[in-house]
């Protein structure tokens, strides 16, 4: 009983003192509002589609009139014993464009930052900016004339030089590091321009004391420059920790399509996930896959913002 | 104070998708019950007064069909309307998925529970497995009732065909065609080399081996991956189908059966025929028939009118072969092709099954029995029939003093069955089009060796409706390892072919080969015996 | 201020202009050759693959895409608006909500940017948020059904709260507070000035998003006049890849396959128009604001 009414008591205060933030800070809620319904409409409204992962669906019943069938849906997933290499494939892929996209990134934009030309500081950006426009469907295409055996570019420029052609497309060792070129050199403009736009942000006033310390170049960038981008940096990164086990489904697809000869360096969840449910169309096991997806981003981000949040406040996502 | 906030989020969400999930999915009408009701009240009334009972309400009915829309479709489409509002009081629009995720898109159109009337049906989109889940009306009694002409017109047969579990669920296309596949080749480089008539498998090898030899960059065969299906995942190996005479274009699950022998089958996957056939393989991809990076190919679909591949072996159905023939003669005046079907050696042939083609009322729809109404008259009725076929006559199309099919003016706005009606052919009132006279004689070469059979015209494979629900999870993981070991060993590109074929066997084994294979025995035994082809 | 030039300094601008340069070609190269591709016979590209310059110079891909320009137009004028209004609310939107989670006397900001981000490791699938819009809101065939989903993403909020915090110092809110300026002249007259490289980068993200945007344009269109251009060469790209995926399939034909230099021209002409548009923004990327400028 006690306990009870302790908690009650604990209740209405919480709901007390919200109610007193939502009168003080009103204006800010406001301002909220938009937003607020975005999330709902788009997001918080379509999250009972989680259930689809549970049921086997029937259309007359709907999603809460079909039967429920448990984790069955998840079965396909460990049929076959692959989901251990499928999740570190997922998530070393996803490490490797995460840290070296953002360390190319924020090193380019520094670059950028240092031209003194301003024509070639435009124009070095526009061209960096071209890859993102690619679509993966025309990369496909690229990728292949460049890479195939017989009338491939590489292999012409080899077998000119006198060398023994390679073949890509028959073997897994080369496909880590094309893939991640090609991830890197698709978003390297896209996210250059977050860093580049931090950089402006930084009061200029600190670059002028130290020059009047005499520090140079260098010493401004690891002194100024690097300490003001390290929250960006790091909110940056956190940010796509949490999808890390979701991949570039367009990005590996397209680049290494159904050659089954390159999967065992080249498969991610995703696209077991595809191939699994393509023949047989079926959102049950798709939203159950999604779901194991999310469950693991979901601890690891949450661990990993507790740890931060802990050392330091500033830098935590939420 | 974080538990209030989403609390209170948590009950807002629950009481929205409650209403809102409710007011759409559940509230679909029960077709059957409403139909069985308006009967009681029409009785002793005579067809046409029926189907004016109840049309004093105008409705407008939503149609969907696959791909996309020709340039004229509004022009057409109001046509078609201004008939059916005169004659049912309803209006028709025509909706397409577009190519573009049509597969979900399918999907989503029934299970969102959106306006949708009627819409195109396919054994390729999964027809029997979408009426075992209740997508669509059942429509033996509604049909009877309020499109008795439709009712009559179909052949007892071919509603026999759209049975899943004892009801027909959709309108089947009534056009009688065949369907089996067979060799395209590029005739003229055959004469000029003097190469034997690539009719059996040995000189279909022979053939392919000799314009390699004279024309070493030629590219001479496109295979593809094929991620959907369970018979085979390259489409080089059919090819083999110049050598079996299978229901099946390959062995599903590594299970076949003859044709002239159906209920027995055996697992080819584990015959020393598929290491054979396999070693063929490699020795075609050694011989450089393929290129060595096929698996990541592209391939662009005109591949062989592009003069990219001298010889096309799988998906080349006649309608597809003469179909593209005006291209080629257009564009290469100097090629000649020929073609071969399959049956002609192996001696099996059948014709379409008619689940091929069809159109269904969604469960979904709160109009079931106006849609039926409008389906009978675009079914059925000439001139809706033609307009919805060929577009606005005069203007999209002619007709010669022969009773043909001529392009108009605007064909290109709208195309002989430019809005993709492949499910709304009715061979009474269709028109013929001066190609179809090739189409025919093969579709009569085609008809003779089918009466040859054991089951004369009997499209077995396509009959059976396999239900996978007990092995699902496996079924999954079996697609995906078929192409990853199987593919690769279809395409030659394996060092040893016996240890590959062993890594793929324990490999779909481990995905539960075994157990699918068993059950899908279990069912087609039962199929076999249910209609007597032993 | 005039800029002393160090030994470094020399040094580091070098390091710079080669290595810049060096980026700037590795991703321009491809573009050359799609325009290139573009440009030549279609028969070329096949039977000998592409090239950075044209063999066997035409124009006939771009005549292909032209021959019925009303649609093409109509593609882009759809792009166009929606990438006008939903980069316009997108961006008021997403800049105040970034300023209420900045505001550290705002208590809840960490349960809302948890709120926030949560949207982007779960989600309920394809179906219900398909349903949500064509069925609740009933915007199937709109075009509000294309702008309003992309309104904004968490992505985009966590980046303008972290531009706010890290360029909109505290001292000058506060000073403003004590002016006595209320949350809307702080934000319209203190913070949104200072905040210009922010603003375009996000401003260009939006657009960018809109601008690539084919999928809600496919899933939500009832006629092609809600096409979006990028949806609009998609699909005919599309309708080579669904022929592939149903080869074996009966009578189906599909008319007006793209060829490949098709394909290439509308990659140019997909992108060309917010290429040119992306020079117009980087004034803000170029110069950087000073904050003194701000508080004079």
């Amino acid at each position: 009983m006690k306990i009870v009414k302790e908690t009650m008591v604990k209740r209405k205060r919480t709901r007390n003192e919200f109610f007193y933030d939502l009168k003080k800070n009103y204006i800010l809620w406001c301002m909220l509002i938009p937003t607020f319904l975005f999330f709902l409409v788009n997001n918080y409204l379509p999250m009972v589609g989680i259930y689809f992962a549970f049921i086997k669906f029937n259309f007359k019943g709907g999603l809460f009139g079909s039967p429920f069938v448990g984790l069955s849906n998840f079965a396909f997933l460990w049929k076959s014993n692959i989901l251990f290499d499928l999740t570190v494939n997922t998530i070393l892929y996803n490490l490797g464009f995460i840290i070296l996209g953002n360390v190319l990134q924020v090193f380019t934009a520094i670059l950028v930052s240092q031209v003194t030309s301003k024509f070639f500081k435009k124009f070095s950006q526009t061209l960096m900016f071209m890859p993102y426009f690619v679509s993966y469907v025309i990369l496909t295409v690229l990728v292949y004339n460049v890479f195939n055996y017989e009338y491939g570019l590489v292999n012409n420029l080899l077998s000119k030089w006198g060398m023994a052609p390679v073949n890509f497309y028959g073997e897994p060792k080369y496909w880590p590091f094309l893939i991640t070129f090609f991830y890197i050199w698709k978003n390297l403009g896209y996210g250059m321009v977050v860093y580049l736009a931090t950089i402006l942000g930084i009061s200029k006033e600190y670059y002028e004391a130290a020059e009047v310390d005499g520090a140079n170049t260098l010493q401004q960038i690891r002194y100024i420059t690097l300490p003001q981008i390290k929250p960006t940096f790091i909110i940056l990164l956190l940010f796509s920790l949490g999808s890390i086990m979701k991949g570039q489904f367009e990005l590996f697809y397209q680049m290494v399509g159904n050659n089954g000869l390159l999967f065992s360096a080249t498969d991610i969840i995703d696209t077991y996930v595809y191939r699994a449910t393509v023949t047989n169309f079926d959102f049950g096991m798709g939203t159950a896959a999604g779901l194991y997806q999310s469950l693991f981003g979901f601890v690891l981000i949450v661990a990993i913002n507790f740890w931060i949040k802990k050392k330091n406040p500033e830098y935590a996502l939420f | 104070m974080k538990g209030i906030v989403k609390r209170g989020l948590g009950l807002a969400m629950v009481g929205c998708l409650a209403a809102s999930m409710l007011s759409g999915c559940g509230k679909t009408p029960e077709p059957e019950k409403l139909v069985s009701s308006e009967k009681q009240e029409n009785t002793g009334k005579d067809e046409k007064q029926k189907a004016k009972a109840d049309t004093s309400k105008k409705v407008d009915l939503v149609f969907y069909l696959m791909g996309d829309a020709p340039n004229d479709m509004q022009a057409v489409q109001d046509k078609i309307n201004e008939r059916l509002l005169e004659e049912i009081n309803a209006t028709v629009t025509f909706n397409f998925t577009t190519w573009t995720d049509w597969q979900t898109k399918y999907n989503m159109i029934l299970s969102s529970g959106e306006p949708c009337d009627l819409i195109y049906t396919a054994n390729w989109i999964d027809y029997a497995k979408l009426c075992k889940n209740d997508a669509f009306t059942p429509l033996d009694e509604l049909l009877p009732e309020y499109a008795p002409e439709l009712w009559e017109t179909i052949s007892k047969d071919l509603w026999a065909q759209m049975k899943v579990d004892g009801k027909v669920y959709s309108v089947p296309s009534s056009k009688a065609e065949y369907t089996n596949v067979g060799v395209k080749y590029r005739e003229d480089l055959r004469k000029k080399y003097s190469l034997p008539v690539p009719d059996s498998l040995a000189n279909i090898e022979a053939y392919l081996g000799g314009v390699k030899e004279k024309e070493p960059t030629q590219g001479i065969l496109l295979p593809v991956v094929n991620t959907s299906a369970f018979d085979y995942s390259l489409s080089s190996t059919m090819v083999l189908q110049a050598k079996y005479g299978w229901v099946n274009q390959a062995a599903m699950y590594g299970l076949a059966a003859d044709y002239n022998n159906p209920s027995k089958l055996f697992n080819y996957w584990a015959s020393d025929a598929f290491r054979e056939d396999m070693k063929m393989m490699k020795r075609w991809a050694d011989k450089g028939f393929w290129s060595k990076s096929v698996l990541s190919n592209s391939n662009i679909a005109d591949a062989f009118e592009n003069g990219q591949n001298v010889m096309v072996i799988d998906g080349e159905n006649p309608a597809k072969y003469t179909g593209n023939l005006p291209r080629v003669e257009k564009d290469h005046p100097d090629w000649e092709v020929g073609y071969i079907p399959y049956a002609e050696m192996t001696g099996v042939a059948f014709a379409n099954h008619a689940t091929g083609n069809g159109t269904a009322i969604p469960s979904s729809s709160k109009n079931p029995e106006r849609a039926a109404m409008a389906l009978e008259l675009l079914y059925t009725d000439q001139e809706l029939n033609r307009l919805i076929q060929y577009g606005i006559e005069g203007s999209h199309y002619t007709i010669d003093e022969n009773g043909l099919y001529v392009e108009g003016e605007k064909y290109d706005d709208y195309r002989n069955e430019g809005a993709n009606t492949w499910n709304l052919r009715n061979p009474k009132i269709s028109l013929l089009h001066r190609n179809d006279v090739k189409l025919n004689e093969i579709f009569d070469r085609l008809h003779t060796i089918a009466q040859k059979t054991k089951y004369p015209d009997a499209n077995i494979i396509a009959g059976f409706i396999e239900v996978p629900d007990s092995y699902a999870a496996e079924r999954a993981a079996l697609s995906t390892v078929m192409v990853q070991y199987l593919a690769p060993i279809e395409a030659g590109l394996v060092p040893d072919v016996d240890a590959a074929i062993d890594t793929f066997l324990q490999k779909a084994e481990q995905a539960g080969l075994s157990k699918i294979q068993k059950e899908y025995t279990a069912q087609w035994e039962a199929y076999c015996n249910e209609y007597g082809y032993n | 201020m005039k800029i002393r030039k160090t030994k470094y300094t020399g040094a580091v601008n070098l390091a710079a202009y080669i290595i810049l340069s060096i980026f700037s070609v590795m991703c321009v190269l491809p573009f050359v050759v799609i325009v290139s591709g573009s440009l030549t016979d279609n028969a070329i590209i096949v039977s000998e693959g592409y090239s950075l310059l044209p063999k066997g110079f035409t124009l006939e891909a771009y005549q292909t895409i032209f021959k019925t320009p009303k649609d093409i137009l109509k593609a882009y004028g759809v792009t166009m608006f929606c990438t006008a209004i939903g980069t316009g609310i997108g961006l008021v939107m997403t800049t105040l909500t970034g300023y209420v989670l900045s505001r550290k006397e705002f208590k809840y900001r960490n349960t809302i940017s948890f709120l926030i981000y949560f949207t982007t490791i779960f989600g309920g699938g394809l179906v219900p948020w398909y349903f949500m819009i064509s069925g609740v809101l009933k915007l199937k065939g709109t075009l509000m059904a294309i702008w309003m989903p992309g309104l904004t993403t968490a992505f985009f909020i966590i980046l303008m709260r972290t531009f706010i915090v890290a360029s909109v110092p505290d001292e000058l809110t506060e000073a403003a507070k004590i002016d006595g300026a209320g949350h809307g002249t702080i934000f319209t007259r203190v913070v949104t000035p200072i905040l210009k490289p922010g603003l375009a980068t996000v401003g260009l993200f939006l657009a960018l998003g809109y601008w690539n945007d084919w999928f809600r344009s496919s899933l939500f269109s009832t006629s092609q006049s809600t096409w979006t251009l990028q949806y609009y060469l998609y699909n005919l790209v599309n309708r080579a890849e669904a022929l592939r995926s149903m080869a074996n399939q009966s009578r189906i034909t599909i008319d007006n396959l793209p060829t490949e230099a098709v394909k290439l021209a509308m990659a140019v002409v997909a992108t060309g128009p917010i290429l040119l548009l992306y020079p117009f923004v980087q004034k803000y990327f170029v110069s950087g604001i000073t904050v003194g400028a701000v508080k004079g």
